[in-house]
């Protein structure tokens, strides 16, 4: 079940220029394209946004796979929202808003492929370690998101493991058929990654 | 010396019919050997006792302790102590390469991401395990995996180490390289196991029945024991 989408938010080994880039860097560039893609940009600058991202993925040396991959799961969802844009405001805003979804979700994706999560981990200790006054530990919240991160692919791979194994029933169609099992297997992901967790003492609050 | 020890410690889990039910009877142990083998039949409790070690699951009554540490009083300190190897590595292993997964369990006593990149090559690297390093742990085959899950454990310096049936998932070859490994181990080891031999290789076994130690001595007797229950 764990394997069937582990490529997506995946580190992907390299050693192009951009798999050498600091985490700041890489970091700075997600927040750009994110507020120039929905901070009332038009769509010409979203165009730009994503035409820059897609060259960097090619740039990151990744395959064309990983470009394609995170569409083809949002593709339902873009084609309603890229509809109901449409329909109510335009072609250029519906492109706009879908040009800057699209830009925003692959340039994460470069973030996390070019980046190991043991690096991502120390970014993101470092970002709320002056939190550590207020009582943050920041270790905790970096394994915190990190897993947050990891669960991703298993999610989407229950999903589709869910869908064969109803479909091989004919219950294709059936929600609950469909649904239900995908919770009942979160939360059993839930729980075993804290177990593991346990079973090397790692992520408990330090003293 | 490691100290495990078990008074009067029970398991009660709730049934689907509202009632409580018992899993593992009242036990009381005192284990300080090197090598524990604990063998019992499927559903017999081995899980049960091997989980209370490390505090993964805590007594209904009774107290565990490891070290004079209580598991329910002091389950931080003794999950530092106690690492656990669960049968199916893939349940283990939180990260997406071997060498992240390493890097995870270093990240406390490594606090330079370059000092933990070079310790975690080199636990790999004495697991023979180096060139897979990079590899999606999902493309490694069932022996490898154990062989990464047990390296991740071991890289946090537990005193004990606790295998819930490491060999169960393992093909004749790997069982031996995982039975070779173990060997060479300096800490203290209690294995829930159906492989006898490897059983035989420990200087304790513990038979499980019915939720309770139905008899507790040297390895040979335990396994004559555990064919009688089986008959």
């Amino acid at each position: 079940m764990r394997g069937h989408a582990h490529l997506i938010a995946a580190y992907h080994p390299g050693n192009s220029v951009v798999h050498r880039a600091p985490l700041r860097l890489k970091a700075a560039f997600l927040l750009v394209v994110a507020v120039v893609c929905f901070a009332g940009a038009g769509p010409f600058a979203a165009s730009g946004a994503l035409t820059a991202v897609v060259v960097l993925h090619f740039a990151a040396q990744l395959p064309a796979a990983r470009l394609w991959k995170p569409i083809r799961l949002m593709l339902v969802f873009l084609l309603l929202i890229g509809a109901y844009q449409f329909w109510q405001s335009g072609p250029l805003t519906a492109w706009r808003i879908l040009a800057g979804i699209l830009a925003t979700v692959l340039a994460a994706n470069i973030l996390t492929a070019t980046t190991p999560v043991d690096r991502l981990l120390d970014g993101l200790a470092r970002l709320v370690a002056p939190l550590r006054r207020f009582g943050a530990d920041p270790e905790r919240f970096a394994l915190t998101v990190s897993l947050m991160l990891r669960s991703i692919p298993f999610i989407i791979g229950a999903f589709d493991d869910v869908r064969d194994a109803a479909r091989a029933r004919g219950l294709e169609r059936n929600l609950r058929a469909r649904t239900l099992p995908v919770m009942i297997c979160t939360v059993a992901y839930a729980r075993q990654t804290g177990e593991a967790l346990a079973a090397r003492g790692l992520g408990e609050a330090e003293e | 010396m490691n100290r495990i020890q078990l008074d009067a410690a029970s398991v009660l889990l709730p049934a689907a019919d509202g009632t409580d039910r018992q899993i593992l009877r009242p036990t009381t142990l005192d284990l300080t050997e090197q090598r524990i083998a604990v063998i019992g039949a499927n559903g017999s409790g081995k899980s049960t006792l091997l989980r209370l070690v490390n505090g993964l699951l805590l007594p209904s009554a009774g107290t565990v302790t490891v070290n004079g540490l209580d598991t329910a009083r002091d389950g931080r300190a003794v999950r530092r102590q106690v690492g656990f190897v669960f049968t199916d590595p893939l349940s283990q292993l939180v990260m997406p390469t071997p060498l992240e997964d390493l890097e995870l369990s270093l990240r406390r006593l490594y606090p330079s991401g370059s000092k933990r990149r070079t310790a975690a090559m080199d636990i790999l690297d004495g697991f023979g395990l180096a060139p897979l390093a990079q590899n999606s742990i999902y493309e490694l085959s069932g022996g490898e995996r154990q062989l990464v899950a047990l390296a991740s454990v071991l890289a946090v310096r537990p005193g004990v180490l606790v295998l819930d049936e490491p060999s169960t998932l393992l093909d004749l070859r790997n069982t031996r390289l995982l039975r070779e490994r173990l060997a060479g181990l300096p800490q203290q080891l209690l294995i829930s196991t159906h492989d006898l031999e490897l059983a035989q290789d420990c200087t304790r076994a513990l038979v499980i029945g019915d939720g309770g130690v139905v008899f507790d001595g040297p390895p040979a007797d335990a396994v004559a024991r555990y064919h009688q229950l089986a008959r």
